[in-house]
């Protein structure tokens, strides 16, 4: 038993040992973000009241922020991991950083499209060069970098430095971009008022089905992060256990 | 001080080698060129918004000239395996990256000063002092696109992607400073108050500060190896 373990710690070396496949968690977290997904529907087409000034469409609103805040999130997690990657070295870091990139270009993508449905009946157009749409779309384009580069260098062996060096670039340009647009966009004329200035949330039942809306996005993102964590987990692991295998090899022919 | 001798070498090199082959620059100009003829013919340009028009062009000439040219230091180490031995080698990486910027930058530099003329040239603007005054956002601006520049072109030099990854990494990091480079660079056509161009420089200060810092910091992970 005691030599079975120890060579199997031999053949599982750090970081290839921890991949276990999907969390138990994982169908639970499903479930969740059914009931919330369910729920929030619920409350964007029947709870809340609707808007006064802006009508039916601002019903968006309430998948249009928590996706935007997924996509932040998601996007702060890819800096991050990508720092504990440079730092420590372990490929579980790297695996975080792109499951993280991956999902959180999806919800950026839902954010422009949803923003773009929901401008063009307010603003009567579907794209203008506001302040937080560009940053938005600057956002949008560097994680697309982020990713072509992890799908264009993958059989190099040293993408995940690579990824983890983009994604902390990427991150900390974020504020240098947020103030130049803002600069830029105040010194043209302001054609139309941000979102953000006209209205508050007014009615608290706004406040209520935006908060279930943004816990169930959060839960969605959560689920489906560790869905392709896992994912990357076990091909992490079967690289390593082919490159065991190819060296076993190798040293059997030399025999 | 032997930090700086390796600095100082490696930049030797690579100012000899310029000097004696003319790749860099003769590329970087010629690339100006021929995207500023491209703009003239898209761009009509209008006398009423000349200055900006002209601002305009010379950072679409800097930005994409740069992306092909700016970097050919660098990548020239790829060649024989010359940026392992540099890697191996005792030399801090970020003097390593530092004398590839300070290259790339005294040669995007001098092929920027040619572009302003044929801006000058094809726009119909005046040869005055207000040129002068384009020098601070256009120097900024090269310094830190070649510091954006020199730390991509080491990743995406090693992918097999190569030259096509760096335009996807490094144009909407240069967002910011292109907005703000414009910007100036229109204002001081222009004429207009020194007082317009400071907080555009504000911004291309610390895009300069921020990517040349982050670049002698992750220098090392970008070119060592596994």
């Amino acid at each position: 038993m005691a030599a079975s373990s120890s060579r199997g710690s031999a053949v599982n070396p750090s970081g290839a040992k921890k991949a276990r496949g999907v969390p138990a968690l994982a169908p639970w977290l499903g479930v969740a973000t059914l009931a919330l997904m369910v729920a929030s529907l619920f409350m964007v087409f029947e709870y809340v009241p609707t808007e006064a000034e802006q009508g039916i469409v601002q019903r968006i609103f309430y998948f249009h922020v928590p996706c935007a805040w997924v996509a932040f999130a998601a996007f702060g997690l890819v800096a991050i991991s990508g720092a504990f990657y440079l730092w420590l070295g372990d490929q579980i870091w790297d695996d975080l950083g792109y499951a993280s990139a991956e999902i959180g270009m999806v919800f950026c993508t839902l954010v422009l499209i949803t923003g773009s449905l929901w401008a063009k009946p307010i603003w009567g157009a579907w794209w203008t060069w506001d302040s937080r749409l560009t940053t938005t779309f600057i956002l949008w384009l560097l994680y697309g970098g982020y990713l072509m580069l992890r799908a264009m260098a993958d059989d190099t062996p040293e993408v995940a430095r690579f990824g983890a060096v983009v994604g902390i670039v990427a991150a900390l340009d974020v504020p240098v971009i947020i103030v130049s647009v803002r600069l830029w966009r105040t010194i043209h004329p302001a054609v139309l008022v941000t979102r953000q200035g006209g209205h508050g949330l007014e009615d608290p039942r706004m406040v209520a089905t935006l908060l279930v809306a943004t816990v169930a996005f959060t839960v969605m993102f959560a689920w489906l992060l560790m869905l392709r964590f896992a994912q990357l987990r076990l091909r992490t692991r079967m690289k390593e256990l082919r490159r065991q295998l190819a060296l076993a090899e190798a040293s059997a022919g030399d025999l | 001080m032997r930090a700086m001798g390796a600095f100082a070498a490696i930049l030797r090199k690579d100012l000899r080698l310029e000097l004696r082959s003319g790749q860099s620059t003769v590329a970087l100009f010629a690339l100006s060129l021929l995207i500023l003829v491209v703009l003239v013919f898209t761009l009509s340009p209008d006398p009423a918004n000349r200055a900006e028009a002209s601002a305009g062009a010379l950072w679409v000439a800097m930005v994409f000239a740069g992306m092909l040219g700016a970097t050919r230091a660098l990548l020239a180490e790829n060649e024989n395996g010359c940026m392992r031995a540099l890697a191996t080698s005792p030399i801090d990486p970020a003097m390593l990256y530092a004398a590839k910027l300070a290259a790339a930058f005294i040669f995007m530099t001098v092929a920027e000063g040619a572009a302003v003329i044929l801006v000058v040239l094809f726009f119909n603007l005046e040869f005055g002092p207000e040129l002068l005054r384009l020098a601070p956002p256009v120097v900024l601006g090269t310094l830190g696109f070649s510091a954006l520049a020199t730390l991509l072109a080491a990743i995406s030099g090693r992918t097999r992607a190569g030259d096509l990854l760096l335009p996807l990494l490094a144009v909407p990091m240069f967002v910011p400073a292109l907005i703000a480079g414009v910007k100036a660079s229109a204002a001081a056509l222009s004429g207009a108050e020194l007082s317009a161009m400071t907080r555009w420089l504000g911004v291309l200060v610390a895009f300069d500060v921020l990517f040349v810092t982050l670049g002698g910091l992750l220098f090392e992970h970008v070119i060592g190896e596994d």
